[in-house]
């Protein structure tokens, strides 16, 4: 069978992106320290974790567990990290946010800050912190080009390491309900013979995936 | 003949000095610092007002304030001016702390605008930190300030200082003056933060605040 009869025949573009995929393994585990459970009219907000001074947690990847949560079967409604923090500026920011339930606890007492979440129907407040580090880079690729033409050659691989915990805390009892972590490794590889082909580990989707998944099926209480 | 020729050469001449002043001026630019504003935005405080009222006074050096970056050899490499951020940012917060705020032109005009008290801030240092620099994946900034604030009369009440940071990973930054005004913004921020909430804490403030409270009852 000829290339162009090939795709002609329909040979979905999808499964080839998928076979130029690297494979990636995922771990999730849940640790559970009290009953949970979500009303239509309540919500959750999942905010990151920026007090380290070695990495922050990336607004991204919050945002993709947000966007994950919030659809599906057992949607939940999430507001938005950026607008909750922007509504309760400034107790939220790095320097100030609660790093206890006691904390929060401590924070609700301001009226400002208790009328805001009231508003907003906040249930769960969901801290997610981690980071993807990159390691083992190994090979060379190199790149040419003359007048008949050009290209490259040569070899490249990588490994990526996605670590994210998610701790969950009720508002109403002020009590950390559990703590859900995901750990997802991949190597990326790229040989180049004249085109460099790129069969990336999509580690850091996969946890977002997997602790979207999960948190949602905690926070439902399924 | 000869008069037309001699239009064609002044004109190809005047042609070719265009050009190399052109020339020169890209060279030029290529070699100059480059310029970036600072521009961002902040939120409001969600906070309890200060039933009072206050006069703010930014003076010149702060509204024009402007931080120059050298290379290795000591050339300019970025000027970035971030005084019209740090006014808007300061017009933005103080609103939200205080019942009543007075943007005064002058320190003079501070006793007859009948304030209780007026802020004037003042930047001491600035540092940038460039990932080209240092090696690391960020941008960072550093700034301290002195804070002020003085009686109508302009005596004082308290002084103290306070410093920001603000960071931005590189990642998805298109250039590096998109970096420095997303650290800035994220440093003035971290300001505002730090301000508002440690405000009432300093000391001498503290001390300020309950004099006035005892005022305002015993009225």
């Amino acid at each position: 069978m000829s290339t162009s009869k090939f795709v002609r025949q329909g040979f979905p573009l999808w499964l080839l992106a998928g076979l130029l995929t690297a494979c990636t393994t995922t771990t999730v585990d849940e640790f559970r320290q009290g009953e949970t459970g979500i009303e239509s009219h309540e919500a959750i907000v999942i905010l990151g974790r920026r007090q380290g001074s070695t990495y922050e947690t990336r607004e991204e990847f919050v945002n993709c567990v947000g966007e994950r949560v919030s659809r599906g079967s057992g949607a939940i409604r999430v507001i938005p990290e950026k607008e909750f923090v922007d509504s309760l500026f400034p107790w939220f920011e790095p320097r100030t946010a609660p790093l206890r339930t006691s904390d929060l606890q401590a924070l609700m007492e301001e009226q400002v800050v208790a009328d805001k979440i009231e508003e907003y129907g906040v249930r769960y407040i969901v801290w997610v912190d981690g980071q993807t580090e990159t390691t083992n880079r190994t090979g060379s690729i190199s790149c040419a080009v003359g007048p008949g033409g050009g290209g490259c050659f040569g070899f490249g691989s990588w490994e990526d390491d996605s670590n994210f915990d998610a701790r969950v805390w009720d508002v109403s009892s002020f009590a950390n309900v559990g703590t859900i972590s995901t750990d997802a490794t991949g190597q990326s590889y790229v040989p180049a013979v004249v085109v460099p082909i790129p069969l990336i580990a999509r580690v850091e989707a996969n946890a977002c995936s997997s602790l979207a998944t999960q948190l949602q099926q905690f926070v439902n209480g399924d | 003949m000869f008069a037309v020729t001699g239009n064609r050469k002044t004109t190809a001449t005047r042609s070719l000095r265009v050009l190399a002043v052109l020339g020169m001026l890209a060279l030029l630019s290529a070699c100059g610092a480059s310029s970036l504003v600072v521009e961002g935005s902040y939120p409001t405080p969600a906070v309890r007002k200060i039933p009072l009222s206050l006069g703010l006074y930014l003076d010149e050096n702060l509204r024009n304030f402007l931080y120059i970056e050298y290379t290795e050899t000591g050339a300019e490499e970025y000027r970035v001016s971030s005084g019209q951020t740090h006014v808007q940012m300061f017009s933005n917060l103080l609103p939200a702390m205080f019942e009543r705020v007075q943007v005064l032109e002058s320190m003079d005009d501070a006793a007859a605008a009948g304030v209780d008290a007026v802020f004037a801030p003042s930047i001491e240092e600035f540092q940038l930190a460039l990932p080209q620099k240092t090696r690391l994946d960020s941008y960072e900034v550093w700034v301290k300030y002195n804070m002020r604030l003085l009686g109508p009369d302009g005596a004082y009440i308290a002084d103290w200082v306070l410093t920001s940071y603000g960071k931005t990973p590189m990642e998805g930054l298109l250039s590096v003056e998109g970096g420095i005004n997303e650290a800035t913004v994220s440093a003035l921020r971290d300001l505002a933060s730090n301000f508002t909430l440690s405000f009432g804490a300093v000391p001498e403030v503290r001390d300020w605040l309950a004099s006035r409270q005892n005022v305002v009852s015993n009225q």
